[in-house]
């Protein structure tokens, strides 16, 4: 990596290449979705939250096979394609999209997410902010257009919101600069997303930072 | 690592309504329990079956954030990362627009409902958590 804050599409890739793989270990769903002519492409994952209680993951890719969360009632498995299940009320199910695609013009990562209810209405963009952690929203909240718009997919096309990456740089900058110092290696991916995914609902599992420091471990 | 006072505050603990009213720890506030290194035999960490209710969480700046004067601190397990986030951003004084990051191993940003319990038992070492923390413009 010649330059520390802005990255490249291919080491882009590489991270999300790395990040993918650890996310196959633990079920969380992530998976690379190539554009159509395989020149570049984004990670996609898509989870399924039932407002006001528990969050349920719901395996897209199901590569491991494992099946969605048993409910406490009965209710029927769903098929391979894995649907949701439905609990209460169909509209209190949401499905987040969460895309992160490679911005040529910043060289930064960038988060592209959506969200609907199970009959297909979208979240407006107030109903995500409900979503948004509290420890953000007074930050959000003074200049909402200036951190979340809608924008057009860049490979889809379809409308999508996006966390603006004008900053990236700005809280990337230290982190990076720390792990050079001490010889870390770090997956600019795994750190960038655990930064700002908590700010639409998307939390990582914590082995995520467990599993770039087994890397350096491995490497010595 | 430099000798450093073992002064080991006691954060303020949460009120019910979230991390909200903490009150300003005096510098000069001591806990009753003595300095982990003389309480602490060599060779062991912490006495098994440990279930103190506090942690020993060590914070460190990074980039261009202000160092705290006091790096140690005991917290409950039970705090959670925004908590934290809120007492340093009080303890800095840092203004509203201002962003606070904190990072395990330093690169990993936990969500901010995490417990520094659970982060304590998956990244803590030598009897302690450190945490480094950042500040930031990062949106707008």
């Amino acid at each position: 990596m010649e330059e520390d804050e802005f990255i490249g599409e291919k080491t882009f890739q590489h991270y999300c290449a790395e990040f993918i793989k650890h996310s196959q270990q633990i079920g969380d769903s992530w998976e690379w979705r190539p554009s159509k002519d395989c020149s570049d492409g984004y990670m996609c994952k898509i989870h399924f939250q039932i407002k006001n209680e528990s969050v349920m993951s719901h395996p897209g890719a199901s590569t491991h096979g494992q099946t969605c969360l048993p409910m406490e009632e009965a209710f029927e498995l769903p098929s391979d394609d894995c649907e949701v299940i439905e609990t209460a009320a169909a509209s209190k199910v949401i499905k987040y999209e969460y895309h992160v695609l490679y911005s040529c013009s910043y060289q930064v990562p960038v988060l592209y997410f959506r969200a609907s209810f199970l009959d297909g209405r979208p979240l407006t963009l107030k109903d995500i902010w409900e979503g948004v952690h509290e420890c953000y929203k007074t930050r959000l909240l003074q200049g909402p257009w200036d951190t979340i718009t809608q924008q057009e997919h860049p490979i889809l096309g379809q409308p999508f919101f996006v966390l603006h990456p004008c900053k990236t740089n700005e809280f990337m900058a230290p982190v990076l600069k720390n792990s050079r110092k001490i010889n870390q290696n770090v997956n600019y991916i795994t750190s960038w997303l655990s930064i700002v995914g908590p700010v639409v609902g998307l939390n990582l599992p914590l082995s995520y930072a467990k599993a770039t420091s087994q890397a350096e471990r491995n490497i010595d | 690592m430099a000798e450093e006072p073992q002064c080991m505050l006691q954060l303020p603990p949460s009120s019910a309504a979230g991390g909200e009213g903490l009150t300003e720890v005096s510098p000069e506030t001591t806990t009753p329990e003595p300095p982990s290194s003389a309480a602490v035999s060599p060779g062991t960490e912490e006495p098994a079956g440990d279930t103190k209710k506090k942690i020993d969480i060590l914070l460190k700046a990074v980039g261009d954030t202000p160092i705290m004067k006091t790096k140690k601190w005991a917290v409950e397990r039970t705090r959670t990362i925004q908590g934290l986030i809120d007492f340093i951003k009080k303890f800095l004084k840092l203004v509203a627009s201002e962003q606070l990051f904190i990072y395990v191993n330093q690169s990993f940003a936990p969500s901010p409902d995490q417990e520094v319990g659970t982060l304590y038992e998956c990244f803590g070492s030598d009897g302690k958590l450190v945490l480094h923390y950042c500040k930031s413009q990062a949106w707008g």
